[in-house]
């Protein structure tokens, strides 16, 4: 099903939590909302869900104005960052509480219990239902809270960091099949999360948010190779960023001109690219001059940190194994795709 | 080995002794003095001061401020837990102190405002009198000062439990569809289920043996408005020392029962260590 959010706004206080989100998601989507801690990714998922009223602003569910319905009454299924699984009844009795529970149009206690096994089937967890939720792992548990929200046959999933209590391994394994299981369920999906990565990978389209504002919506990879701005550049991804002045479509660091697209910016600038958008350039080449400080061995890559004079950090590398420079080395680095984005936007980020 | 652990075991010893003869001191000595004092003169006399007219009153009407009390409370307390642990509200903290107030304020003091309210000179005193209800000498003020003393057991056991298990759990509930009384019973209650009970029995404990509070607001009638702590003083204050320390040890069973139930609770189900479950 479809959603639309309309000139959302909420503040706790005096903090203002979202700002003026509008935002559409359509349906069969799978659609993540990524940003840093306090950007308000949380508080937009849980408006949608219903569990926080909006200050202001409209949310339409199929072009129908929700605003202030209940979550009840909005049929959503929505999962919780740490499952908040019912402790003292069986996994079984879990996913079947939102049938249970109906007053109106109560299945049969029989097809309560079928439906409940169906969905643990749906869920690779069919064999696991007289357990209690502690028994199980982790990554079992965040299944079980999946098959409960499912349970009430919501029209639209909502997942609040539904990887973040997990281990590294069993977050990749069941980033992928959830993936897939959204494919074959076929509802429309909204999940937050702070890791890019798993933001990437697993949506459709990516909203990356910060202080409490939507800074850019699309795919994986328009967000990813065409940032609209420093922000974005630097939370979507691994990015350098080297200060610059830019005129007459040249930018210039530190008296060395780059070859760089200016896209007609003048004045104070802030060049972005991404470490394994760069080679490394012959001396007489026009790029930027710096020491090679640490050269650590990665999958398939090399990562070169270098020291650049003028600059407080090390720029980052990733470099193909053979032809990697020496700790120690002189080096000119030569980005190869890179961004220039205007000074104000890195103080706006960096607010 | 030996010889290097011996001195810090002799100290480990010292240690024990000194905390097992204080217990037993203080403890232990007491608890079996109202037994012997209470058999002093036979098994028979005992048995006498137990069922004497007056003692079964006061048992009766124990019973009864307890039976009161101690429900009145375990409402109160749930609902004022559930309220600041799952909601916010302004005026939480000021509910959250109030809560502490019969802990802080002496009980002679909680005993003496209800008069002040409700005696015959009190605020309320000539309204009530032209109705003809009567407060204070009476069961009911003896049952609303019991009520005021043992108010924080309930909650105090529950707040923090709920606080720390947060909001999620309710909050799935209620997206599945459940409504505030589901959620509550099906959800919420069972979570706290353990420290209820707990809580339950610390404060039945106080209700039967609170004396200050309720000293002030009885009257001391025989037979009417003595309960089980106020004949224990009366029969002692007549020089009845084997009958006194008789209805005594009924008091000191119920603690030891209360203690034995608690150590199991605490011991099958961790009320205090982790989450109850």
């Amino acid at each position: 099903m479809s959603l639309k959010l309309a000139n959302i706004a909420k503040r706790f206080g005096a903090f203002t939590a979202l700002h003026d989100i509008s935002l559409r998601a359509r349906p069969g989507e799978f659609l993540a909302l990524l940003g840093p801690s306090g950007s308000g990714k949380t508080t937009l998922l849980r408006i949608i869900a219903g569990l926080e009223a909006p200050e202001r602003g409209t949310v339409y569910y199929e072009g129908e104005d929700i605003t202030h319905l209940s979550v009840a009454e909005r049929r959503i299924g929505f999962v919780f960052q740490q499952y908040a699984l019912f402790k003292h009844m069986t996994v079984a009795e879990n996913v079947a509480f939102g049938l249970s529970v109906r007053r109106r149009e109560r299945p049969a206690r029989r097809a309560i219990k079928r439906r409940a096994q169906e969905l643990l089937d749906l869920v690779q967890l069919g064999g696991l239902g007289k357990r209690l939720p502690a028994q199980l792992s982790g990554g079992q548990q965040q299944r079980v809270a999946l098959a409960r929200a499912l349970a009430v046959d919501p029209q639209l999933l909502l997942l609040d960091e539904p990887f973040g209590a997990l281990d590294a391994k069993v977050r990749k394994e069941l980033r992928h099949w959830l993936r897939e299981f959204h494919d074959q369920v076929g509802l429309t999906s909204i999940f937050v999360t702070h890791d890019q990565e798993e933001a990437l990978e697993v949506a459709d389209r990516v909203v990356v948010m910060s202080n409490g504002a939507i800074e850019q919506v699309g795919t994986p990879s328009e967000v990813y190779d065409n940032p609209v701005n420093a922000f974005v550049f630097d939370f979507v991804g691994e990015s350098n960023c080297v200060p610059v002045i830019a005129a007459d479509g040249h930018a210039v660091f530190r008296g060395r001109i780059l070859d760089v697209e200016t896209a007609g910016l003048r004045g104070a600038g802030a060049l972005y690219f991404r470490p394994h958008d760069v080679r490394l350039g012959a001396a007489a080449e026009l790029g930027l001059p710096a020491t090679v400080a640490a050269v650590r061995r990665r999958e398939g890559r090399i990562r070169v940190e270098a020291g650049i004079v003028g600059l407080p950090g090390p720029i980052e590398l990733d470099l193909l194994p053979d032809g990697a420079p020496s700790p120690g080395e002189a080096i000119t680095i030569m980005p190869t795709n890179a961004r220039l984005f205007p000074v104000a936007t890195i103080h706006e980020a960096a607010a | 080995m030996a010889a290097a652990s011996l001195p810090r075991r002799g100290g480990q010893w010292a240690l024990l002794a000194l905390a097992l003869g204080f217990i037993a001191l203080f403890l232990l000595a007491p608890l079996v003095a109202v037994f012997v004092e209470a058999l002093s003169q036979g098994i028979a006399a005992y048995g006498a001061a137990l069922i004497e007219p007056d003692a079964l009153a006061a048992i009766k009407l124990t019973l009864l401020v307890a039976g009161v009390s101690v429900p009145l409370n375990v409402v109160f307390g749930l609902a004022a837990s559930w309220a600041i642990a799952k909601f916010d509200f302004p005026g939480k903290s000021l509910l959250v102190t109030l809560i502490d107030l019969p802990f802080s304020v002496s009980p002679v003091v909680a005993g003496l405002i209800y008069v002040l309210l409700f005696g015959a000179q009190g605020w309320l005193g000539p309204w009530l009198e032209a109705n003809n209800v009567q407060i204070i000498f009476a069961v009911p003020g003896i049952v609303l000062a019991t009520t005021f003393i043992t108010f924080p057991f309930v909650a105090r056991e529950l707040i923090p439990l709920m606080t720390e298990q947060g909001r999620d759990d309710e909050e799935a509930a209620i997206s599945l569809g459940a409504n505030g009384w589901q959620t509550f019973r099906k959800v919420t209650l069972p979570n706290v289920r353990w420290a209820l009970l707990y809580g339950v029995l610390l404060c039945n404990a106080r209700a039967m043996g609170e004396f200050g509070a309720v000293s002030v607001v009885s009257g001391h009638i025989r037979g009417k408005t003595n309960t089980m702590p106020l004949h224990v003083e009366i029969l002692y204050n007549e020089y009845n020392f084997a009958a006194a320390f008789a209805v005594a040890s009924l008091l000191a069973l119920l603690a030891l029962a209360t203690l034995a139930l608690k150590s199991l609770l605490e011991w099958r189900y961790g009320v205090h260590g982790k989450a109850s479950s």
